[in-house]
């Protein structure tokens, strides 16, 4: 019978954690000018090995201030994106905090006990992050979004 | 003596198992292995596979409500209907009311109260502009005066840098220029664009089809009788579990 429940479940909407004007504000100080990578084919073909598509757009936005870099980006869970802000300094992630979480389910990768797992993580030479976060049952997509995003956050810091 | 009742509802639970199991074999079987695939949907990779079938994609119906109204930047037309954007009939990622499109130095920008986006020669989404980049938000204007980018925001008029992400005020007052409607024929033509064009991932499909939604009425009530059937079929199958005495 489970089987007929399959699509079934309840929608509550968006639920917005924090602005990411306030992540920016909060991780950096102030809102400093926008910068922008403007991605290469070398580095859009990069781009598609960690997420296993492009970007949803060719440049993405960053912004720095004290050494300090905020990535403000955005991944497919199941089927609804989730926007996450990444702060990363000397190469290494500082905070991952998910700001717009707007899957049904899953909603667990926004618990601080699950996102500071990434605290400290860098890009190993094979591209993939130095410690994987542990995965929670039932949101498995979301956890592999929030580990590529954070993958994607590292590269493109590399970029600057 | 109380051999023959329990021989009779022997019987009778037999034949209905049979005959309620041969009505009940193809959607129990369909709900068994959709239900299977849903469970497996990345795996499968369901969710990446598009279906563009006109036939299914005309029971999902995605027009948007409203009136759709456009604006023509050369021979493009930008259009706005509903929540949902087009470039000339083709779906673009970019959501929200329709305030203001120009084409600027090869690139094509398309201006929401919360956001620009600046697509490419290519119409890819090359970047993305907010409130984190913008000097407010809601967009109320969007046009290209002397080679430059004018923005209205707040009634106030910005005039935007050339890689978008600093604007300086002017004090040159920007009047908003009107979309215009779409013909008769140009609506058609994108209604039919968006019912046969867009595709719809195949796991929602499957699981439309799964809970019989993708069928109307008909397939939730056939479902339903399923799942009846289904309660029925163990019921007495149970009943009938038990070695006949000789």
């Amino acid at each position: 019978m489970s089987l007929l429940l399959a699509g079934g479940s309840a929608f509550a909407g968006p639920k917005v954690h924090q602005k990411p004007s306030d992540f920016i504000k909060s991780s950096l100080g102030a809102i400093p000018t926008t910068h922008a990578i403007t991605l290469t084919a070398t580095q859009q073909r990069q781009v598609r090995a960690i997420l296993g598509k492009n970007y949803k757009t060719k440049a993405i936005r960053y912004w720095a201030r004290n050494g300090k870099s905020v990535f403000i980006l955005e991944e497919i869970g199941k089927t609804e994106a989730i926007t996450t802000g990444v702060v990363v300094k000397n190469r290494k992630i500082e905070t991952v905090k998910v700001l717009v979480y707007r899957e049904s389910h899953g909603w667990e990768v926004a618990r601080s006990a699950f996102t500071n797992q990434f605290q400290g993580t860098s890009l190993k030479s094979n591209g993939q992050i130095s410690r994987s976060p542990r995965n929670i049952a039932g949101a498995t997509l979301s956890v592999r979004a929030l580990t590529k995003l954070a993958r994607l956050a590292l590269f493109l810091d590399s970029q600057k | 003596m109380s051999h023959q009742p329990t021989k009779l509802r022997r019987h009778i639970a037999r034949k209905w198992h049979r005959w309620l199991g041969l009505v009940a074999a193809v959607p129990i079987l369909w709900l068994a292995i959709s239900g299977i695939m849903l469970n497996h949907a990345q795996r499968l990779g369901l969710n990446d596979r598009m279906v563009t079938s006109g036939w299914i994609l005309q029971h999902y119906n995605q027009l948007p409500e409203g009136e759709p109204y456009a604006f023509e930047v050369g021979d493009r037309l930008i259009t706005g209907w509903g929540n949902e954007l087009f470039l000339d009939e083709e779906s673009i990622p970019l959501e929200g009311e329709l305030v203001g499109a120009v084409a600027h130095k090869g690139r094509l920008l398309i201006a929401t109260p919360d956001k620009i986006g600046v697509f490419d020669g290519a119409d890819e989404l090359l970047l993305e502009l907010d409130n984190l980049s913008l000097p407010g938000t809601p967009v109320q204007a969007l046009e290209a005066v002397d080679d430059k980018l004018h923005l209205k925001i707040a009634d106030q008029t910005f005039v935007l840098s050339e890689d978008f992400f600093s604007a300086d005020q002017v004090s040159a007052e920007l009047v908003a220029i009107e979309p215009r409607e779409l013909s008769p024929e140009e609506k058609d033509s994108l209604t039919e664009a968006i019912r046969t064009r867009r595709g719809m991932p195949l796991w929602r499909v499957i699981t439309d089809a799964h809970s019989g939604r993708l069928f109307g009425w008909p397939g939730w009530v056939v479902t339903d009788l399923s799942a009846v059937f289904l309660i029925i079929l163990t019921l007495l199958g149970l009943r009938l579990f038990p070695k006949r005495k000789s």
